[in-house]
């Protein structure tokens, strides 16, 4: 237990990784949409997808943790699942830490009506529109799930190098047109349109959750043999 | 105190087309330094990662501590083993992967760290990326010793260390190792510098083990006579000979034996000189008689070379 937690405090040695950089991105991004927002004159709500951008940092910081702190952790001798258990606990405290912060600034932005300047960047048409545990699950199982695809893919390439990773990424494809082209041959589009419509941010984070659920359990096994 | 740490049982490892270990049995006590050497490709790195269980090994049996290390929080803990080629995180410097380090070395003493990279003109401020080959050895060797990790091994730490970075890293090594008595295994195949810093040698080649010996028996164990082309080859008739070099009528022929006493007059009296063979000759004389006799065990091979010549 106690390597466990040393894994997650090793990656959080510099701050800036996991914690300068996401919310130096996030207050960039913030502070870039406010601009754009003030420069248009409509007093009606204005919303911008700013607020995913430290989620591409994530995919990023899935992928090195496979790439680069895994490698280091076999150089201190690590076993793979301390590694793993400590390296998952941290993303789901980072994307706790995320999902609080959005969560506040949400409330902030509804209590200045748009920061002054009718600007929303927090709060999301649909996504933020239910419950606030909705939008809280919402948010952070999105986070979760950006470190874990990073994760997965990068232990399908540490596994089985380019050709792995280039099998995966196409079967992938392959799967998905190959679902596309049954729907549409049994002409079920109507249906799943119908789905997706009766969708709440909840269902979908629900849904998400357990694709995460699954990649990471996916990943688990991989780096079981996984070599740095 | 001296019992056995590390062994390895019928240990193979398969790669597509080549064995990078050939059935490899090893038994290695505690508080020695072993030098691990061979030439680049040998298989030195792939065993080292086999016994610290960073890579997996085809069949046979790699046991450190009594147990396989695979997932062994309890073996792991003891082991220290940073790569040649070891990769850090992307925004560390060296000072984050020391404070790394003592998360997971119980005996890590931070002081040495320190006083290390002071020796080692280290940036302990700069992104490991950023740093040359010979300052990205230092973080490794750093951490390395510094660990005090009861089984530490050391792969080739010396890649793009100047000689006096080189110089200081056996020096604190000896050091360090005379207060806190450990396992080192020093991977390497700069044979000479290292020679006197080891207690026992383990040599590989193409995947096998073809010397296992003790520093101070291995000294001895092979001598080089010189002088008239005929009366050596006269006197050496019918020994392992290693390797042989004519210059005009003169002879130089180092064979795998040690000379007797008497023996030893007898050479004298015949006007032969002999001089002791290094460990880096003796080293590479082996591995080069072994690769001219493939398919024959590695005591036959003297003979084989040796009638070849015939």
């Amino acid at each position: 237990m106690s390597r466990t937690l040393a894994v997650a405090r090793m990656q959080l040695i510099n701050k800036w990784t996991y914690i300068g950089w996401p919310l130096t991105i996030l207050a960039a991004s913030f502070l870039m949409s406010l601009a754009i927002f003030a420069l248009i004159p409509v007093t009606e709500g204005k919303n911008g997808g700013g607020s995913q951008a430290p989620l591409w940092y994530f995919l990023v910081l899935g992928i090195q943790s496979m790439t680069l702190a895994f490698p280091f952790s076999q150089g201190l001798s690590i076993s793979r699942r301390a590694f793993y258990l400590g390296t998952l606990g941290l993303f789901s405290l980072i994307a706790l830490g995320m999902t609080v912060l959005y969560m506040v600034g949400g409330v902030l932005e509804k209590a200045t009506n748009g920061w002054g300047v009718y600007g929303y960047f927090f709060n999301i048409p649909w996504v933020t529109d239910g419950p606030w545990y909705s939008t809280a699950a919402f948010f952070f199982v999105v986070m979760m799930f950006m470190f874990i695809i990073g994760f997965w893919f990068a232990t399908i390439f540490k596994r089985w190098g380019t050709s792995g990773t280039l099998v995966s990424t196409l079967g992938t494809a392959i799967a998905l047109i190959g679902l596309a082209a049954l729907t549409t041959l049994l002409q079920g589009w109507g249906y799943v349109g119908n789905w997706f419509a009766q969708q709440t941010p909840l269902s979908i984070s629900g849904w998400a959750a357990v694709l995460c659920v699954v990649l990471a359990a996916g990943s688990y096994t991989t780096l079981r043999r996984a070599t740095p | 105190m001296n019992h056995t740490i590390v062994e390895a049982r019928n240990l193979i490892k398969r790669y597509k087309d080549l064995n990078a270990l050939d059935n490899v049995n090893l038994s290695l006590t505690a508080n020695r330094i072993y030098g691990l050497l061979g030439r680049n490709g040998a298989g030195k790195t792939t065993l080292m990662s086999i016994l610290t269980a960073q890579a997996f090994a085809t069949s046979g049996e790699a046991l450190v501590f009594g147990a396989n290390a695979y997932e062994n929080d309890a073996v792991l803990s003891r082991i220290c083993f940073i790569r040649e080629s070891q990769k850090y995180p992307d925004d560390f410097q060296p000072q984050h992967a020391f404070r790394s380090a003592a998360l997971f070395y119980k005996n890590w003493d931070q002081g040495f760290a320190d006083r290390l990279a002071e020796d080692f003109q280290l940036p302990v401020k700069r992104r490991i990326k950023k740093l040359s080959r010979g300052q990205l050895s230092a973080v490794g060797v750093i951490i390395g010793l510094a660990s005090r990790a009861e089984l530490t091994f050391f792969d080739e730490p010396y890649l793009g260390l100047d000689a006096v970075a080189r110089q200081l890293f056996y020096d604190r090594l000896v050091e360090d190792y005379s207060e806190h008595p450990r396992t080192i295994i020093l991977s390497s195949h700069l044979i000479d510098e290292v020679a006197n810093l080891l207690e026992h040698v383990v040599v590989i080649d193409r995947g096998t083990i073809i010397m296992d010996a003790n520093a101070e028996e291995i000294r001895g164990s092979a001598v080089t006579v010189s002088g008239s082309a005929e009366k050596v080859d006269a006197f050496l008739a019918g020994r392992r000979i290693l390797h042989r070099e004519t210059l005009g009528s003169l002879a130089s022929v180092t064979v795998d034996e040690v000379l007797s006493g008497r023996e030893r007059t007898e050479a004298q009296e015949l006007g032969l000189e002999l001089s002791p063979v290094s460990l880096q000759q003796l080293v590479v004389r082996k591995t080069m008689a072994g690769a001219g006799a493939t398919g024959t065990g590695s005591g036959d091979f003297a003979r084989d070379t040796m009638e070849a010549r015939r």
